[in-house]
């Protein structure tokens, strides 16, 4: 039936229906640079639409839009509430000694640790890891097998210890192996990919001369980008493999070269992370916040190009990750970027001496030691203050992010660059404009139908649909005055 | 949070040659599944096979 403009001025509606106001759906405007589409968020619960531009008064009038959001908003809060607070942690950052051979511009673990620290002994790591199965067999459900990623330092450099944990815990968690690739020899490669363990390597630039000036030894006197190509010619066709490359203003111009580099070599994922800027080394070679997108979405563009010819991706991961931030929260894979971030609840790490923090990131910075695995135990560092001061970082509590339209697709990561660097908790991090650059691509991708083209195939298998009005807008039938 | 110019917000539409202009009015999705997101900065899981 018709309504006037004056039956529906007179509030034709149900009650709290209007936008913006009351209980009615909350939709903020977001420019998202597109030629045709605008963006309209509820930032709370991470809910969006895209409008064509010549149809937003219409579709901010009312009509099936707005109602069917209405309808499921609380749903979908309730959905960013658990993501957000209800998640049991899963997973354990290892890592098995302090050391690393090398010497990189902008590791967040201190030199002097990583030059003189501790080295986990076979007989810790192993009763290490039957602490951990121990806990996790009381937290987590039988279905769901936890995680363990040997990480560094340099996680190799402790080889005997870690290979027989691998072998003798393979059953009982998924391993995962992130490592600087100069120890990955032959041997090591044929034990890791014959138990399926998922391994993540670094390189920095596409000649020697460019991943060396991030990616140091100590005496300057190893090949690095020799030794992490052959360890990627080792693993040609190894589906669980990644490559970090840690994007810095020493690499940043060659970025679209190097996902050429990655995808002629048929690495089938990468991460192009923007150096954290926890300590204050990397703060000498990170670039520009406002410098960061430009060269990142030419990368991003390139892998686009290499897929559309070869018809072969290489996803670049942190990014994908923002695409499943929007289109699906729960099936995001990365955890910085949502608040609290994932550190001290979807996961913790483990120091070569048994200290727990929420996250590597943390390892090196005393005051967020929440305890220590073999004297006080796990369940005391999950809840200390330590660990809440992370898991607490909420972006509510940070300006500007409490009033950011897209807090939950950014998270305003890191909170230990935002301790370290900006001065608190309640600071954002260190790259508020790329945040909002990507999320503003990602979107255009959705509005251009190509958002699949970046994420991985089959990404969606077992996900459901909880929301889908794609087509033309249906509004209420207004008759003239 | 920090000033950006016009021109570095407003980075070019990518590859046009890829892209057939849509004639949706609205398009507006969500999607759901069990959170099991472990990942972070420094790794990426690269295979589900508990899962
Ligand atoms: S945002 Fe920082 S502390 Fe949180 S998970 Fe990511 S790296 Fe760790
Ligand atoms: S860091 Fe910037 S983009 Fe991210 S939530 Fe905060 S204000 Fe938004």
């Amino acid at each position: 039936m018709a309504v006037t403009h004056a039956s529906r001025d007179a509030g034709n509606r149900p009650s709290g229906s209007h936008l913006n106001t009351g209980e009615g759906p909350t939709l903020l405007p977001l420019d998202i640079g597109h030629p045709a589409y605008m963006g309209l968020v509820d930032p709370d619960t991470a809910f969006w639409a895209l409008v064509h531009k010549d149809r937003l008064a219409d579709a901010l009038e009312g009509g099936e839009l707005l109602t069917s959001f209405h309808q499921k908003r609380a749903s979908f809060q309730e959905e960013m509430q658990t993501l957000r607070f209800g998640l049991q942690p899963s997973a354990v950052y290892f890592n098995p000694t302090d050391r690393c051979n090398l010497d990189c511009s902008y590791c967040y673990i201190p030199q002097t640790m990583r030059r003189h620290g501790t080295e986990m002994s076979r007989e810790k790591l192993l009763e290490a890891l039957r602490l951990l199965q121990g806990h996790f067999a009381k937290t987590l459900p039988p279905s769901r097998r936890p995680r363990v990623i040997f990480h560094g330092a340099e996680p190799l450099l402790n080889k005997e210890a870690l290979f027989a944990g691998i072998a003798a815990y393979n059953n009982e968690f998924d391993f995962g192996v992130q490592t600087n690739a100069t120890l990955l020899d032959g041997e090591a490669v044929d034990f890791l990919t014959s138990r399926g363990v998922s391994i993540g390597l670094s390189l920095d630039g596409i000649r020697a001369e460019t991943t060396h000036r991030t990616r140091k030894s100590w005496a300057g006197n190893l090949n690095v980008h020799a030794k992490v190509l052959e360890a990627m010619e080792r693993l040609a066709g190894y589906p669980y493999y990644s490559v970090i490359v840690t994007v810095t203003r020493e690499n940043a111009s060659e970025l679209p070269q190097m996902v050429e580099f990655l995808h002629e070599r048929q690495v089938p994922n990468c991460l192009l992370n923007m150096t954290r800027c926890t300590l204050p080394a990397a703060r000498e070679v990170r670039l520009a916040d406002e410098e960061a997108a430009t060269p990142f979405i030419a990368a991003l563009e390139r892998s686009h190009e290499l897929f559309r010819q070869s018809g072969r991706k290489l996803v670049v991961a942190n990014f994908a990750n923002i695409l499943l931030a929007i289109l699906a929260p729960t099936a995001r894979r990365l955890m910085c970027d949502i608040s609290p971030c994932g550190g001290g609840r979807a996961f913790f790490a483990l120091a070569a001496n048994g200290d727990l923090f929420p996250c590597s990131e943390f390892i090196g910075l005393d005051s967020f030691r929440g305890g220590n695995l073999f004297a006080g135990g796990l369940d005391a560092a999950l809840t200390s203050p330590a660990f809440h001061r992370v898991t607490g970082r909420t972006v509510e509590t940070i300006d500007p992010c409490r009033r950011c339209a897209i807090r939950h697709f950014c998270g305003s990561p890191c909170p230990a660059e935002a301790h370290e660097m900006n001065g608190g908790m309640d600071r954002p991090g260190a790259f508020c404009a790329f945040y909002e650059e990507q999320t503003r691509y990602a979107f255009r991708l959705i509005a251009d139908g190509i958002a699949d083209d970046f994420l991985w195939d089959g990404w969606d298998d077992g996900v459901v649909t909880l929301f889908d009005k794609v087509g033309p807008l249906v509004t209420p039938e207004v008759s003239p005055p | 949070m920090n000033p950006v110019s016009p021109e570095k917000t407003m980075l070019k539409n990518p590859s046009p040659e890829h892209r057939a202009p849509r004639k949706d009015q609205v398009i507006a999705t969500r999607k759901s599944c069990a959170a099991d997101g472990v990942g972070l900065s420094h790794y990426i899981l690269t295979e589900r096979k508990g899962h």
